[in-house]
């Protein structure tokens, strides 16, 4: 450490240029942690998807087409400890481009993680009309507590002849990073009391708890194949299942974020290692200096290391925490409905980025530690090169 | 004054190449930036294109009034023939009017990677060749009206098993045998088709989901319009089917192409910082060249114009690098995201979209440098070492 003064000085012989790699290193560590930590996000939601919660939805699209018959029926079944209907309703709030979804049902027995209370619930089921939404929604929505919220719902029937629900906000729960937009759900009553005499006692679809979470996807093909042959077959996933498929369906983030991350370190790679040689070809006779006095070789690019190594230490630091203070910004600016998930700082974002500084301080340094080994004294300190 | 621009300029190319490894960390830079920016947004201009495809501005879509999605619209049976006799739309040989009653819903499928997928399945008419010419079948046949058959797109084939002539998908009443595949170079590709009133008897429908005509002309829209929204026994909306399309896709690939962008420009911002630490060494190493022109006459401005010519064609080969290996590796290649098959798209538009941001990142990365080169004091420049 007492080499730190040589290092700091070597810095800043020319400032600018040390502010400018500076800051460029921390944009691409910045990116390398928006990136890895939008990764870690997904993973974390994965880890917390559960095998012991399935969806029953029917096989063939059809809005709000399961009878509540089902519910005794499935109930039946072995294996299964809970049953509970859901109704779904979605549309639009004063603009086309705002999309709502709520479902209605009684979720306590099947999201026993959301945070919501006891008493809130009760308070849902004894207000019909409603409804609990968690913090991220009432911004957007822009309501409290005892407000009025309506949406238009074109596609679905109601029996009052409107395309209009109306509900009372009765509670705003806390968020999860399981549902980065928010989650909203009303009361299944006010639902099927809702809808046209023909169309009532039906619901969207079935949450259903199972005892032990081993049995989940077999308990799930056991459900469809009781419906297969029946004029309602079903299509049952747990709820992991579910999010791997929805995963699938686009890219492979992991594998992407880190594709742009090190191509963002490279780009890094070379400036850090370019600026390096530069400096040390400048300070040469400087070297020589040093050696003469007698610092020995390894001292010496020890101490080219280290002034590589300050700026990719330093612009790490920067850039992760810029990452963490910006990756809280997103759902505020991304468009509603796309639930791009914050980007987390996870132990594997500060590997990656102290590995990527490492990498980059020792790859910079090769070239102009191996030139100052084999420089020859005499020649460089007479400062012809 | 352009002359002297011209000399100075040319005298500074010819003494790039002493400044080779600092002039490629902004190449590097840029190539990197718009590398990834275009690899990245090769996706959504892709999925755009698909969807763009799909509609065609020779014929209008008839849908549920308010509705945004195409499932959600429903056409009741006894308004169909009301469309149907509309003025505007095209007449086929016989005189009947080119119009389709459709049908869209979704099936569920298994990827080829053994995953729980699904993909929309639509109904087509007697007419619905007719409005579609771009339909054409590449294997097998057509199926029969009244049948209980199949056809598949040609990227189904790509992303689901079982889809080959024979094979059987299926449906709430049975087994469907696909009887040949087909090619519409749209979003098309992805889905199944099927007959329209033997699909919704299978599905327990009682209603078609939109109507799709053909214009008799580009300009039959307004009379068609017209006609369908001050008949009182209906409450449609009628768009181009190209509108329809552009806004579906738009919307689609909003997030997608957004996420592009941002990445874009977090590395533009890295590269930015190195151009400027580059263009300012060039400028100091260049010191007593430019102080030596200044005294001979040449004017500060043509001094400064060279500095940011030079970042100028620097990032720009950069980012044509970065372009041109985005274009090598990604354009043209069948991706999937969701449902939408496609091809990655790295075009013309793009790459122009890259060189205009690699020299927006030279004028800023060059302005500063450029500023302090015609500035500096000529006498203290020649006295530098």
């Amino acid at each position: 450490m007492k080499y730190l003064p040589l290092v700091w000085a070597a810095w800043m012989r020319k400032p600018a240029r040390a502010i400018l790699t500076l800051l460029s290193v921390t944009m691409a560590f910045m990116l390398v942690g928006l990136m890895i930590g939008m990764s870690a996000s997904i993973d974390r939601i994965a880890a917390m998807t559960r095998s012991d919660r399935i969806y029953v939805n029917p096989r063939f699209f059809g809005a709000n087409s399961m009878p509540l018959a089902m519910q005794h029926q499935i109930e039946g079944l072995a294996g299964v400890a809970k049953v509970i209907p859901v109704g779904e309703v979605w549309g639009w709030y004063q603009n086309e481009k705002n999309n709502v979804y709520v479902p209605f049902g009684d979720l306590r027995g099947s999201r026993a993680e959301w945070p919501v209370s006891a008493a809130q619930w009760d308070a849902l089921k004894a207000t019909p009309n409603g409804l609990i939404m968690s913090r991220l929604q009432s911004q957007r929505w822009n309501k409290k507590v005892g407000d009025t919220f309506t949406y238009r719902a074109p596609a679905f029937d109601k029996l009052d002849g409107t395309k209009f629900w109306s509900f009372k906000v009765l509670a705003i729960t806390d968020d999860m990073p399981l549902n980065p937009d928010g989650y909203l759900f009303g009361n299944l009553l006010y639902f099927d009391k809702s809808r046209p005499l023909a169309q009532q006692g039906k619901v969207g679809y079935y949450e259903v708890m199972v005892a032990d979470p081993e049995r989940g996807t077999e308990i799930a093909r056991a459900i469809d194949r009781t419906y297969a042959s029946s004029g309602l077959p079903t299509r049952s996933m747990t709820d992991k299942a579910a999010f791997d498929s929805g995963m699938d369906n686009g890219i492979n983030v992991g594998a992407v974020t880190r594709k742009i991350s090190l191509a963002g370190l490279a780009m890094i790679l070379f400036l850090t290692a370019n600026g390096l040689a530069q400096s040390v070809r400048e300070r040469f006779a400087e070297f020589a200096a040093l050696k003469t006095i007698g610092y020995s070789d390894r001292v010496v690019m020890l101490l080219v290391f280290l002034e590589a190594a300050l700026p990719c230490l330093a612009g790490a630091t920067l850039g992760i925490a810029l990452a963490a203070a910006l990756g809280g910004q997103i759902p505020k600016i991304c468009p509603p409905g796309w639930g791009l998930p914050v980007p987390v700082m996870a132990p594997i974002v500060y590997l990656f980025a102290g590995a990527g500084a490492a990498f980059i301080a020792l790859a910079s340094t090769a070239l102009p530690a191996f030139q100052l080994r084999r420089m020859d004294i005499a020649t460089a300190l007479s400062g012809r090169k | 004054m352009l002359r002297q621009i011209w000399i100075v300029s040319a005298l500074n190319f010819k003494s790039l190449k002493s400044r080779f490894w600092q002039s490629m960390v902004i190449v590097v830079g840029l190539a990197a930036t718009i590398g990834v920016m275009l690899s990245m947004l090769s996706v959504a201009a892709g999925m755009r294109q698909a969807y763009y495809a799909s509609g065609d501005p020779n014929r209008a879509i008839v849908v549920t009034k308010g509705v945004e999605q195409e499932g959600q619209s429903t056409i009741a049976r006894a308004q169909a023939p009301l469309i149907a006799v509309a003025p505007g739309i095209a007449k086929d040989k016989d005189g009947k009017p080119l119009a389709d009653r459709t049908l869209m819903t979704g099936v569920p499928l298994l990827r080829k990677d053994g995953s729980k997928g699904f993909t929309s399945m639509r109904g087509l008419s007697e007419k619905g060749p007719g409005v579609r010419p771009e339909l054409k079948i590449v294997a097998g046949r057509m199926f029969q009206s009244g049948k209980r058959e199949l056809i598949a797109g040609v990227g189904a084939q790509a992303l689901f098993q079982h889809m080959q002539i024979g094979d059987k998908v299926i449906l709430p009443d049975g087994e469907w045998p696909i009887v040949g595949i087909y090619e519409t170079r749209s979003q098309l590709d992805g889905q199944l088709l099927g007959d329209t009133e033997t699909l919704l008897t299978t599905l327990h429908k009682p209603a078609y989901t939109t109507m799709l005509v053909r214009l008799a002309s580009p300009d039959s829209l307004d009379t068609f319009k017209k006609a369908m929204t001050t008949n009182p026994a209906l409450s449609v909306d009628v768009v181009r089917h190209s509108d329809w399309y552009k806004r579906v896709g738009d919307q689609t690939t909003f997030a997608l192409a957004l996420l592009g962008y941002v990445v874009g420009t977090v590395m533009a911002i890295g590269a930015l910082f190195g151009c400027l630490n580059t263009m300012y060494s060039a400028v100091a190493s260049r010191g007593r060249e430019i102080a030596t022109l200044r005294a001979l006459g040449y004017g500060a401005l043509p001094v400064a114009v060279s500095v940011v010519l030079e970042a100028m064609l620097l990032s720009v080969v950069g980012a044509l690098i970065g372009a041109g290996i985005a274009w090598a590796l990604y354009d043209g290649k069948l991706d999937l995201f969701g449902n939408v098959v496609f091809h990655l798209s790295v075009s013309p538009r793009q790459i122009e979209l890259g060189v205009t941001w690699a020299v927006v990142v030279a004028l800023l990365g060059g302005l500063f440098p450029s500023i302090r080169a015609a500035r500096r004091p000529v006498v203290e420049a020649l006295r530098a070492t």
